[in-house]
Protein backbone atom coordinates (compact mmCIF):
# COMPACT_ATOMS: atom_id res chain seq x y z
CA UNK A 1 0.00 0.00 0.00
CA UNK A 2 2.52 2.62 1.21
CA UNK A 3 4.98 1.74 -1.89
CA UNK A 4 1.56 2.19 -4.30
CA UNK A 5 1.26 5.54 -2.97
CA UNK A 6 4.68 6.26 -2.95
CA UNK A 7 5.18 4.60 -6.71
CA UNK A 8 1.77 6.53 -8.06
CA UNK A 9 3.47 9.77 -6.41
CA UNK A 10 6.73 9.26 -8.28
CA UNK A 11 5.49 8.43 -11.81
CA UNK A 12 3.06 11.47 -11.35
CA UNK A 13 6.15 13.81 -10.67
CA UNK A 14 8.20 12.00 -13.46
CA UNK A 15 5.91 12.51 -16.17
CA UNK A 16 7.27 13.87 -19.24
CA UNK A 17 5.54 16.83 -19.47
CA UNK A 18 5.92 17.46 -15.74
CA UNK A 19 9.95 16.76 -15.73
CA UNK A 20 11.20 17.88 -18.68
CA UNK A 21 11.08 21.60 -18.36
CA UNK A 22 13.01 21.58 -15.34
CA UNK A 23 16.00 19.59 -16.63
CA UNK A 24 15.47 21.87 -19.81
CA UNK A 25 15.94 24.59 -17.31
CA UNK A 26 19.01 23.42 -15.66
CA UNK A 27 20.59 23.00 -18.81
CA UNK A 28 19.98 25.94 -20.49
CA UNK A 29 19.94 29.00 -17.32
CA UNK A 30 22.29 27.02 -14.74
CA UNK A 31 24.37 25.49 -17.42
CA UNK A 32 24.69 28.70 -19.32
CA UNK A 33 25.34 31.07 -16.58
CA UNK A 34 27.84 29.12 -14.93
CA UNK A 35 29.62 29.14 -17.90
CA UNK A 36 28.70 32.75 -18.77
CA UNK A 37 29.44 33.76 -15.15
CA UNK A 38 33.58 34.32 -15.65
CA UNK A 39 32.33 37.24 -17.32
CA UNK A 40 30.75 39.37 -14.57
CA UNK A 41 33.44 37.66 -12.13
CA UNK A 42 36.82 37.56 -14.04
CA UNK A 43 39.10 37.99 -10.45
CA UNK A 44 37.11 35.32 -8.24
CA UNK A 45 38.22 31.93 -7.58
CA UNK A 46 36.40 29.26 -9.52
CA UNK A 47 34.78 28.11 -6.02
CA UNK A 48 33.70 31.58 -5.26
CA UNK A 49 32.06 31.52 -9.09
CA UNK A 50 30.17 28.45 -8.38
CA UNK A 51 29.28 29.85 -5.06
CA UNK A 52 27.79 32.61 -6.20
CA UNK A 53 26.02 30.69 -9.45
CA UNK A 54 24.75 28.12 -6.72
CA UNK A 55 23.03 30.18 -4.43
CA UNK A 56 21.49 32.56 -7.39
CA UNK A 57 20.34 30.01 -9.23
CA UNK A 58 20.58 27.05 -7.59
CA UNK A 59 18.88 27.65 -4.20
CA UNK A 60 16.38 30.14 -5.62
CA UNK A 61 15.09 27.19 -8.60
CA UNK A 62 15.07 24.79 -5.60
CA UNK A 63 12.35 26.62 -3.88
CA UNK A 64 10.76 27.38 -6.61
CA UNK A 65 10.47 23.54 -7.79
CA UNK A 66 9.52 22.72 -4.48
CA UNK A 67 6.58 25.36 -4.42
CA UNK A 68 5.46 24.44 -7.66
CA UNK A 69 5.65 20.56 -7.44
CA UNK A 70 4.84 20.29 -3.40
CA UNK A 71 2.34 22.14 -2.90
CA UNK A 72 -0.06 20.30 -5.30
CA UNK A 73 0.53 17.21 -3.29
CA UNK A 74 -2.81 17.10 -2.14
CA UNK A 75 -4.24 20.40 -3.65
CA UNK A 76 -4.61 19.33 -6.90
CA UNK A 77 -6.18 15.89 -6.12
CA UNK A 78 -8.72 18.37 -4.53
CA UNK A 79 -9.11 20.60 -7.43
CA UNK A 80 -9.51 17.55 -10.00
CA UNK A 81 -11.83 15.95 -7.32
CA UNK A 82 -9.86 12.89 -7.15
CA UNK A 83 -9.33 13.06 -3.83
CA UNK A 84 -12.61 11.51 -3.58
CA UNK A 85 -10.88 7.74 -4.31
CA UNK A 86 -7.49 8.45 -1.96
CA UNK A 87 -10.13 9.37 1.39
CA UNK A 88 -12.48 6.09 0.99
CA UNK A 89 -10.06 4.27 0.20
CA UNK A 90 -9.05 1.58 3.57
CA UNK A 91 -5.50 3.79 3.82
CA UNK A 92 -4.88 6.10 6.88
CA UNK A 93 -4.78 9.82 5.51
CA UNK A 94 -1.28 10.06 6.92
CA UNK A 95 0.30 7.69 5.36
CA UNK A 96 -1.47 8.96 2.15
CA UNK A 97 0.54 12.25 2.64
CA UNK A 98 3.54 10.93 4.05
CA UNK A 99 4.79 8.78 1.02
CA UNK A 100 3.63 11.50 -1.10
CA UNK A 101 5.77 13.81 0.59
CA UNK A 102 8.47 11.53 0.09
CA UNK A 103 8.45 10.81 -3.25
CA UNK A 104 7.89 14.98 -4.07
CA UNK A 105 10.94 15.16 -1.87
CA UNK A 106 13.12 12.90 -4.10
CA UNK A 107 11.99 14.03 -7.10
CA UNK A 108 12.64 18.16 -6.01
CA UNK A 109 15.84 16.42 -4.56
CA UNK A 110 17.35 15.20 -7.97
CA UNK A 111 16.47 17.99 -9.78
CA UNK A 112 18.57 20.61 -6.94
CA UNK A 113 21.24 18.27 -7.16
CA UNK A 114 20.89 18.33 -11.20
CA UNK A 115 21.36 21.84 -11.36
CA UNK A 116 23.99 21.54 -8.88
CA UNK A 117 25.37 20.00 -11.58
CA UNK A 118 24.86 21.94 -13.97
CA UNK A 119 26.47 24.86 -12.58
CA UNK A 120 29.30 22.73 -11.68
CA UNK A 121 29.59 21.91 -15.45
CA UNK A 122 29.14 25.05 -15.87
CA UNK A 123 31.75 26.89 -13.96
CA UNK A 124 34.36 24.05 -13.56
CA UNK A 125 33.23 22.45 -17.31
CA UNK A 126 33.89 19.50 -15.28
CA UNK A 127 32.13 18.07 -12.02
CA UNK A 128 35.40 19.95 -10.28
CA UNK A 129 33.57 21.71 -7.58
CA UNK A 130 33.84 18.46 -5.35
CA UNK A 131 33.66 19.23 -1.75
CA UNK A 132 31.37 22.73 -2.43
CA UNK A 133 29.01 20.50 -4.78
CA UNK A 134 28.80 17.20 -1.88
CA UNK A 135 27.76 19.97 0.81
CA UNK A 136 25.54 22.04 -1.63
CA UNK A 137 24.02 18.33 -2.55
CA UNK A 138 23.40 17.63 0.93
CA UNK A 139 21.75 21.35 1.61
CA UNK A 140 19.74 20.77 -1.02
CA UNK A 141 18.27 17.51 0.12
CA UNK A 142 17.86 19.07 3.61
CA UNK A 143 16.22 22.22 1.42
CA UNK A 144 14.12 19.94 -0.75
CA UNK A 145 12.34 18.29 2.40
CA UNK A 146 12.06 21.17 4.60
CA UNK A 147 10.42 23.25 1.57
CA UNK A 148 8.26 20.58 0.54
CA UNK A 149 7.06 20.21 4.11
CA UNK A 150 5.64 23.83 4.42
CA UNK A 151 4.48 24.21 1.35
CA UNK A 152 2.78 20.83 1.90
CA UNK A 153 1.33 22.43 4.66
CA UNK A 154 -0.04 25.56 3.32
CA UNK A 155 -1.59 23.60 0.18
CA UNK A 156 -3.57 21.76 2.92
CA UNK A 157 -4.56 25.11 4.20
CA UNK A 158 -5.74 27.64 1.91
CA UNK A 159 -7.03 26.85 -1.72
CA UNK A 160 -4.97 28.09 -4.56
CA UNK A 161 -1.63 27.84 -2.26
CA UNK A 162 0.91 27.66 -5.08
CA UNK A 163 0.31 31.87 -5.40
CA UNK A 164 1.70 31.43 -1.92
CA UNK A 165 3.79 29.33 -2.00
CA UNK A 166 5.83 31.24 -5.50
CA UNK A 167 5.13 34.01 -3.40
CA UNK A 168 7.42 32.41 -0.68
CA UNK A 169 10.02 30.85 -2.78
CA UNK A 170 10.46 34.70 -5.09
CA UNK A 171 9.72 37.14 -2.44
CA UNK A 172 10.56 36.36 0.82
CA UNK A 173 13.10 33.63 0.74
CA UNK A 174 15.26 36.59 -1.61
CA UNK A 175 14.63 39.46 0.77
CA UNK A 176 14.61 37.69 4.46
CA UNK A 177 17.92 36.51 4.10
CA UNK A 178 19.35 39.88 3.49
CA UNK A 179 17.52 41.43 6.49
CA UNK A 180 19.15 43.09 9.24
CA UNK A 181 19.89 41.30 12.46
CA UNK A 182 17.69 38.43 13.46
CA UNK A 183 15.37 38.68 10.29
CA UNK A 184 17.32 36.66 8.24
CA UNK A 185 16.55 33.24 10.66
CA UNK A 186 13.37 33.25 9.72
CA UNK A 187 13.86 32.48 6.13
CA UNK A 188 14.89 28.58 5.30
CA UNK A 189 17.54 30.18 3.01
CA UNK A 190 19.65 31.03 5.67
CA UNK A 191 19.99 27.10 7.25
CA UNK A 192 20.65 26.45 3.48
CA UNK A 193 23.48 28.80 3.22
CA UNK A 194 24.71 27.84 6.69
CA UNK A 195 24.70 24.09 5.47
CA UNK A 196 26.12 24.75 1.96
CA UNK A 197 29.03 27.51 3.07
CA UNK A 198 29.46 28.82 0.09
CA UNK A 199 32.51 31.64 0.13
CA UNK A 200 31.82 35.20 1.40
CA UNK A 201 31.27 37.43 -1.07
CA UNK A 202 33.75 40.13 0.42
CA UNK A 203 32.60 43.30 0.57
CA UNK A 204 30.28 43.25 -2.54
CA UNK A 205 27.12 44.48 -1.48
CA UNK A 206 25.33 43.80 -4.69
CA UNK A 207 26.62 40.28 -4.94
CA UNK A 208 25.67 39.98 -1.59
CA UNK A 209 21.76 40.93 -2.22
CA UNK A 210 21.60 39.01 -4.89
CA UNK A 211 22.86 35.74 -3.26
CA UNK A 212 20.92 36.17 -0.49
CA UNK A 213 23.79 36.25 1.71
CA UNK A 214 23.77 40.36 2.65
CA UNK A 215 22.09 39.23 6.31
CA UNK A 216 23.85 38.83 9.64
CA UNK A 217 23.61 35.19 9.15
CA UNK A 218 25.85 33.27 11.62
CA UNK A 219 24.44 30.06 11.44
CA UNK A 220 26.77 27.14 11.47
CA UNK A 221 26.46 23.96 9.29
CA UNK A 222 25.22 21.62 12.45
CA UNK A 223 22.59 24.38 13.40
CA UNK A 224 21.51 24.71 10.01
CA UNK A 225 20.88 20.84 9.71
CA UNK A 226 18.94 19.94 12.69
CA UNK A 227 16.91 23.26 12.64
CA UNK A 228 15.54 22.55 8.81
CA UNK A 229 15.38 18.68 9.84
CA UNK A 230 12.81 19.25 12.96
CA UNK A 231 11.35 22.18 10.80
CA UNK A 232 10.11 19.16 8.28
CA UNK A 233 9.41 16.69 10.98
CA UNK A 234 7.27 18.90 12.67
CA UNK A 235 5.62 20.74 9.91
CA UNK A 236 5.32 16.78 8.07
CA UNK A 237 3.59 15.97 11.46
CA UNK A 238 1.37 18.49 11.70
CA UNK A 239 0.09 18.19 8.02
CA UNK A 240 -0.69 14.39 8.57
CA UNK A 241 -2.25 15.34 11.80
CA UNK A 242 -4.63 18.11 9.58
CA UNK A 243 -5.10 15.85 6.89
CA UNK A 244 -6.68 13.21 9.38
CA UNK A 245 -8.34 15.71 11.25
CA UNK A 246 -10.50 17.96 9.02
CA UNK A 247 -12.68 17.01 6.23
CA UNK A 248 -11.50 17.19 2.20
CA UNK A 249 -14.11 17.86 -0.36
CA UNK A 250 -14.04 18.83 -3.99
CA UNK A 251 -13.33 22.49 -4.10
CA UNK A 252 -16.14 23.93 -5.19
CA UNK A 253 -17.78 21.87 -3.26
CA UNK A 254 -16.93 22.39 -0.17
CA UNK A 255 -17.37 26.57 -0.96
CA UNK B 1 -25.35 -1.80 8.35
CA UNK B 2 -25.83 2.21 8.76
CA UNK B 3 -27.71 3.54 11.57
CA UNK B 4 -28.30 7.48 11.10
CA UNK B 5 -29.73 9.12 14.51
CA UNK B 6 -30.91 13.00 13.73
CA UNK B 7 -28.23 13.73 11.91
CA UNK B 8 -27.91 16.98 10.18
CA UNK B 9 -25.36 18.49 8.21
CA UNK B 10 -24.95 22.63 7.76
CA UNK B 11 -22.39 24.11 5.25
CA UNK B 12 -22.34 27.31 6.54
CA UNK B 13 -25.43 29.04 6.33
CA UNK B 14 -27.10 25.84 4.25
CA UNK B 15 -28.54 23.11 5.67
CA UNK B 16 -27.62 20.02 3.72
CA UNK B 17 -29.70 17.08 5.77
CA UNK B 18 -31.84 18.06 7.99
CA UNK B 19 -32.30 15.35 11.58
CA UNK B 20 -32.29 12.72 8.74
CA UNK B 21 -32.97 8.87 11.05
CA UNK B 22 -32.89 5.86 9.32
CA UNK B 23 -31.22 2.83 9.32
CA UNK B 24 -30.04 0.45 5.74
CA UNK B 25 -29.34 -2.97 5.70
CA UNK B 26 -28.98 -5.71 3.52
CA UNK B 27 -30.12 -5.40 -0.30
CA UNK B 28 -30.69 -2.88 -2.26
CA UNK B 29 -31.93 0.35 -1.20
CA UNK B 30 -32.78 3.62 -3.24
CA UNK B 31 -31.63 7.11 -2.11
CA UNK B 32 -34.59 9.26 -4.18
CA UNK B 33 -34.83 12.99 -4.46
CA UNK B 34 -34.60 15.70 -6.75
CA UNK B 35 -30.91 17.63 -7.07
CA UNK B 36 -30.32 19.49 -4.30
CA UNK B 37 -32.64 17.33 -2.01
CA UNK B 38 -29.13 16.48 0.41
CA UNK B 39 -28.43 12.79 -1.23
CA UNK B 40 -24.54 13.26 -2.07
CA UNK B 41 -24.51 15.10 1.39
CA UNK B 42 -26.10 11.85 3.53
CA UNK B 43 -23.89 9.83 0.80
CA UNK B 44 -20.78 11.53 2.23
CA UNK B 45 -21.69 11.60 5.49
CA UNK B 46 -21.82 7.46 5.30
CA UNK B 47 -18.62 7.37 3.64
CA UNK B 48 -17.00 9.67 6.12
CA UNK B 49 -16.10 12.31 3.80
CA UNK B 50 -17.88 14.52 6.05
CA UNK B 51 -18.60 14.42 9.89
CA UNK B 52 -22.56 15.29 10.45
CA UNK B 53 -23.02 18.86 12.61
CA UNK B 54 -25.54 16.99 15.15
CA UNK B 55 -26.36 13.22 15.58
CA UNK B 56 -25.14 10.60 15.16
CA UNK B 57 -24.21 8.35 11.94
CA UNK B 58 -22.09 4.69 12.34
CA UNK B 59 -21.62 2.48 9.46
CA UNK B 60 -20.79 -1.03 10.58
CA UNK B 61 -21.21 0.28 14.51
CA UNK B 62 -18.05 3.21 13.47
CA UNK B 63 -18.14 6.21 12.95
CA UNK B 64 -17.10 6.76 9.18
CA UNK B 65 -14.91 9.42 9.17
CA UNK B 66 -11.35 8.93 7.71
CA UNK B 67 -11.46 5.10 9.39
CA UNK B 68 -10.20 2.90 7.86
CA UNK B 69 -12.12 -0.09 9.17
CA UNK B 70 -15.01 1.11 7.51
CA UNK B 71 -13.62 1.70 4.21
CA UNK B 72 -12.53 -2.52 4.22
CA UNK B 73 -15.90 -3.18 3.95
CA UNK B 74 -17.67 -0.55 1.92
CA UNK B 75 -16.89 0.53 -1.71
CA UNK B 76 -18.01 4.10 -2.82
CA UNK B 77 -19.10 5.08 -6.38
CA UNK B 78 -19.17 8.57 -6.66
CA UNK B 79 -20.95 11.12 -8.92
CA UNK B 80 -18.16 12.94 -9.95
CA UNK B 81 -16.91 12.26 -13.33
CA UNK B 82 -12.96 13.22 -12.72
CA UNK B 83 -10.19 10.60 -13.31
CA UNK B 84 -6.77 10.34 -13.81
CA UNK B 85 -7.43 11.09 -17.26
CA UNK B 86 -3.85 9.96 -18.45
CA UNK B 87 -4.00 6.66 -16.65
CA UNK B 88 -5.47 3.48 -19.07
CA UNK B 89 -9.08 2.26 -17.24
CA UNK B 90 -7.20 -0.87 -16.12
CA UNK B 91 -3.71 1.03 -14.66
CA UNK B 92 -6.81 3.39 -12.90
CA UNK B 93 -8.60 0.22 -10.73
CA UNK B 94 -5.07 -1.61 -10.45
CA UNK B 95 -3.69 1.50 -8.45
CA UNK B 96 -7.00 1.71 -6.33
CA UNK B 97 -6.88 -1.67 -5.80
CA UNK B 98 -3.36 -1.49 -4.10
CA UNK B 99 -4.50 1.28 -1.99
CA UNK B 100 -6.95 -1.54 -0.74
CA UNK B 101 -4.45 -3.01 0.74
CA UNK B 102 -3.69 -5.64 -2.44
CA UNK B 103 -0.48 -6.83 -2.81
CA UNK B 104 0.76 -6.34 -6.89
CA UNK B 105 -0.53 -9.94 -8.05
CA UNK B 106 -3.63 -9.90 -6.06
CA UNK B 107 -4.31 -6.25 -7.20
CA UNK B 108 -3.70 -6.97 -10.89
CA UNK B 109 -5.91 -10.48 -10.87
CA UNK B 110 -8.74 -8.62 -8.85
CA UNK B 111 -8.42 -5.81 -11.06
CA UNK B 112 -9.10 -7.94 -14.09
CA UNK B 113 -12.19 -9.72 -12.53
CA UNK B 114 -14.39 -6.36 -11.72
CA UNK B 115 -13.20 -5.06 -15.21
CA UNK B 116 -14.59 -7.67 -16.94
CA UNK B 117 -17.83 -7.98 -14.43
CA UNK B 118 -18.11 -4.39 -15.88
CA UNK B 119 -17.62 -5.32 -19.58
CA UNK B 120 -15.02 -3.38 -19.45
CA UNK B 121 -12.48 -5.91 -20.32
CA UNK B 122 -11.76 -5.12 -24.10
CA UNK B 123 -11.51 -1.19 -23.40
CA UNK B 124 -9.54 -0.96 -20.17
CA UNK B 125 -6.49 -0.29 -21.99
CA UNK B 126 -6.98 2.46 -23.53
CA UNK B 127 -6.56 5.91 -21.64
CA UNK B 128 -9.57 7.27 -19.73
CA UNK B 129 -9.37 10.43 -21.22
CA UNK B 130 -10.93 9.18 -24.31
CA UNK B 131 -13.62 6.87 -22.78
CA UNK B 132 -17.48 7.73 -23.49
CA UNK B 133 -19.85 8.58 -20.26
CA UNK B 134 -21.28 5.04 -20.07
CA UNK B 135 -17.45 3.60 -19.71
CA UNK B 136 -16.42 5.81 -16.92
CA UNK B 137 -19.70 4.72 -14.65
CA UNK B 138 -18.15 1.32 -15.33
CA UNK B 139 -15.01 2.23 -14.20
CA UNK B 140 -16.78 3.64 -11.41
CA UNK B 141 -18.08 0.75 -10.48
CA UNK B 142 -15.40 -1.52 -11.08
CA UNK B 143 -13.22 0.31 -8.54
CA UNK B 144 -16.28 -0.04 -6.39
CA UNK B 145 -16.38 -3.28 -5.91
CA UNK B 146 -12.70 -4.23 -6.02
CA UNK B 147 -12.38 -5.41 -2.38
CA UNK B 148 -15.84 -7.38 -2.10
CA UNK B 149 -16.85 -4.94 0.20
CA UNK B 150 -20.29 -5.38 2.18
CA UNK B 151 -21.45 -2.44 1.96
CA UNK B 152 -21.33 -0.64 -1.91
CA UNK B 153 -22.70 3.31 -1.97
CA UNK B 154 -23.51 4.44 -5.43
CA UNK B 155 -24.39 7.97 -6.25
CA UNK B 156 -26.39 8.42 -9.54
CA UNK B 157 -24.83 5.15 -11.34
CA UNK B 158 -26.62 5.37 -13.94
CA UNK B 159 -26.09 8.14 -15.62
CA UNK B 160 -25.00 8.06 -19.23
CA UNK B 161 -25.29 4.67 -19.33
CA UNK B 162 -27.23 3.54 -22.42
CA UNK B 163 -30.24 1.15 -21.93
CA UNK B 164 -28.30 -1.69 -22.26
CA UNK B 165 -25.78 -0.77 -19.71
CA UNK B 166 -28.20 -0.38 -17.73
CA UNK B 167 -30.25 -3.53 -17.60
CA UNK B 168 -26.50 -5.10 -17.30
CA UNK B 169 -25.95 -2.79 -14.30
CA UNK B 170 -29.07 -3.61 -12.68
CA UNK B 171 -28.72 -7.65 -12.78
CA UNK B 172 -25.61 -6.81 -11.57
CA UNK B 173 -27.01 -4.83 -8.38
CA UNK B 174 -29.49 -7.85 -8.27
CA UNK B 175 -26.47 -10.50 -8.32
CA UNK B 176 -24.86 -8.43 -5.23
CA UNK B 177 -27.99 -8.17 -3.27
CA UNK B 178 -28.59 -12.04 -3.18
CA UNK B 179 -25.34 -12.66 -2.12
CA UNK B 180 -25.94 -10.31 1.07
CA UNK B 181 -24.57 -7.13 -0.08
CA UNK B 182 -25.84 -3.39 1.11
CA UNK B 183 -26.33 -1.23 -1.91
CA UNK B 184 -27.31 1.94 -1.60
CA UNK B 185 -28.33 3.98 -4.88
CA UNK B 186 -28.67 7.54 -5.34
CA UNK B 187 -30.91 8.39 -7.90
CA UNK B 188 -33.58 11.40 -9.09
CA UNK B 189 -35.47 9.26 -11.47
CA UNK B 190 -38.33 7.43 -9.78
CA UNK B 191 -38.62 5.35 -13.00
CA UNK B 192 -35.26 4.29 -12.58
CA UNK B 193 -35.37 3.22 -8.88
CA UNK B 194 -39.02 1.68 -9.69
CA UNK B 195 -36.69 -1.07 -11.80
CA UNK B 196 -33.97 -1.49 -8.97
CA UNK B 197 -35.70 -1.95 -5.66
CA UNK B 198 -38.85 -1.46 -3.90
CA UNK B 199 -36.98 -0.30 -0.71
CA UNK B 200 -37.20 3.47 -0.02
CA UNK B 201 -35.38 6.62 1.43
CA UNK B 202 -37.38 9.91 -0.03
CA UNK B 203 -35.49 12.83 0.33
CA UNK B 204 -36.51 16.08 -0.02
CA UNK B 205 -35.33 19.59 0.76
CA UNK B 206 -32.63 17.79 2.93
CA UNK B 207 -35.39 16.34 4.97
CA UNK B 208 -36.37 12.40 4.65
CA UNK B 209 -39.54 12.17 3.59
CA UNK B 210 -40.59 8.76 4.01
CA UNK B 211 -39.29 5.51 4.47
CA UNK B 212 -39.86 2.39 3.40
CA UNK B 213 -41.97 0.08 0.65
CA UNK B 214 -42.10 1.64 -2.95
CA UNK B 215 -45.73 0.29 -3.27
CA UNK B 216 -47.03 1.99 0.12
CA UNK B 217 -45.26 5.33 -1.66
CA UNK B 218 -47.17 4.72 -4.60
CA UNK B 219 -50.33 3.41 -3.28
CA UNK B 220 -50.18 6.98 -1.88
CA UNK B 221 -49.37 8.87 -5.03
CA UNK B 222 -52.24 6.23 -7.07
CA UNK B 223 -54.78 8.42 -4.22
CA UNK B 224 -54.61 11.49 -6.72
CA UNK B 225 -56.05 11.30 -10.06
CA UNK B 226 -53.44 11.54 -12.25
CA UNK B 227 -52.98 13.30 -15.50
CA UNK B 228 -52.80 11.36 -18.18
CA UNK B 229 -53.06 12.73 -22.15
CA UNK B 230 -53.64 10.76 -24.96
CA UNK B 231 -52.47 12.23 -28.74
CA UNK B 232 -54.89 11.31 -31.11
CA UNK B 233 -56.42 11.83 -34.44
CA UNK B 234 -60.03 10.31 -32.92
CA UNK B 235 -60.12 11.69 -29.67
CA UNK B 236 -63.39 11.91 -29.53
CA UNK B 237 -63.84 8.14 -30.27
CA UNK B 238 -61.11 7.82 -27.72
CA UNK B 239 -63.46 9.50 -25.06
CA UNK B 240 -66.46 7.08 -26.45
CA UNK B 241 -64.54 4.31 -25.94
CA UNK B 242 -63.11 5.05 -22.45
CA UNK B 243 -65.85 6.92 -21.07
CA UNK B 244 -67.07 3.56 -19.10
CA UNK B 245 -63.87 3.20 -17.75
CA UNK B 246 -64.32 3.34 -14.05
CA UNK B 247 -62.43 5.70 -11.64
CA UNK B 248 -62.29 8.76 -14.37
CA UNK B 249 -62.62 12.05 -12.31
CA UNK B 250 -62.43 14.55 -15.33
CA UNK B 251 -62.35 13.99 -19.32
CA UNK B 252 -61.55 16.89 -21.99
CA UNK B 253 -60.50 17.87 -24.97
CA UNK B 254 -57.74 19.61 -26.17
CA UNK B 255 -57.44 23.29 -27.58
CA UNK B 256 -56.34 22.06 -31.16
CA UNK B 257 -58.79 19.28 -30.63
CA UNK B 258 -56.16 16.33 -31.12
CA UNK B 259 -55.73 15.00 -27.59
CA UNK B 260 -57.50 14.07 -24.94
CA UNK B 261 -56.80 14.78 -21.41
CA UNK B 262 -57.90 12.37 -18.49
CA UNK B 263 -57.53 12.37 -15.00
CA UNK B 264 -57.14 8.95 -13.60
CA UNK B 265 -57.87 7.77 -10.08
CA UNK B 266 -56.16 4.45 -10.50
CA UNK B 267 -53.78 4.40 -13.11
CA UNK B 268 -53.53 0.36 -13.50
CA UNK B 269 -57.10 0.02 -14.59
CA UNK B 270 -56.83 3.13 -16.88
CA UNK B 271 -54.31 1.39 -18.74
CA UNK B 272 -55.44 -1.87 -19.20
CA UNK B 273 -58.99 -0.40 -20.36
CA UNK B 274 -56.63 2.05 -23.13
CA UNK B 275 -54.92 -1.10 -24.05
CA UNK B 276 -58.34 -3.24 -24.58
CA UNK B 277 -59.33 -0.54 -26.67
CA UNK B 278 -55.95 0.17 -28.44
CA UNK B 279 -56.28 -3.54 -29.81
CA UNK B 280 -59.66 -4.39 -29.90
CA UNK B 281 -61.22 -1.84 -31.22
CA UNK B 282 -58.29 -0.12 -33.38
CA UNK B 283 -58.05 2.98 -31.80
CA UNK B 284 -55.03 5.27 -33.25
CA UNK B 285 -53.00 6.63 -30.51
CA UNK B 286 -50.33 8.79 -31.71
CA UNK B 287 -48.46 9.96 -28.04
CA UNK B 288 -49.46 8.85 -24.92
CA UNK B 289 -47.86 10.94 -21.65
CA UNK B 290 -48.70 11.34 -18.00
CA UNK B 291 -47.62 15.45 -17.03
CA UNK B 292 -47.54 14.40 -12.99
CA UNK B 293 -46.08 11.00 -13.12
CA UNK B 294 -42.78 12.66 -12.16
CA UNK B 295 -40.68 13.16 -8.80
CA UNK B 296 -42.20 16.87 -8.39
CA UNK B 297 -45.70 15.49 -7.96
CA UNK B 298 -44.87 12.53 -5.69
CA UNK B 299 -43.12 15.18 -3.46
CA UNK B 300 -46.46 17.50 -3.85
CA UNK B 301 -48.33 14.21 -3.01
CA UNK B 302 -46.29 13.57 0.12
CA UNK B 303 -46.18 16.89 1.57
CA UNK B 304 -50.10 17.26 0.98
CA UNK B 305 -50.53 13.77 2.75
Amino acid sequence: MEQAIFFQALRENLRLRRFLPWIVLGVLLVFGFGHLWSTFQPDASLEQRYGTVSSILVFHILALTSAILTSTILSQEIEQKTIVYLVTRPVPRWKLLLFRYLACGLVVSFLGGFNAVCASVGVYGSLGAGASLAKDIAAIVVGAFAYGAFFMFLGLLFNRAMIMCLLFAFGWETMVPNMPGQMCYLSINSYLQAIAQHPSQGGNKGLGLLTSTAGDNTLTSSVGYMAMIGFAVALVALSAWWFSTFEYLPREDAE
Amino acid sequence: MVVASQVSRWYGQVIGVNDVTCEIGPGITALLGMNGAGKTTLIRLITGQLRPTTGVLTVFGLQPFANPEVYRRMGYCPEIDNFYEHYSGRDFVRYLARLDGMSAAKAASRTDEVIDMVGMTERAGRRIAGYSKGMRQRIKLAQAMLHDPDLILLDEPLNGLDPVGRREFMDLLHGLAENGKGILVSSHILFEVEQMTRSLLLLHRGRLLATGDLGVIRSLIDKHPHQIRIDTDEPRRAAELLASVPNIVSMKFDRSGEALELEVREPAAFYDALSAAILERGLLVRGLSSPDNNLESVFKYLVEA
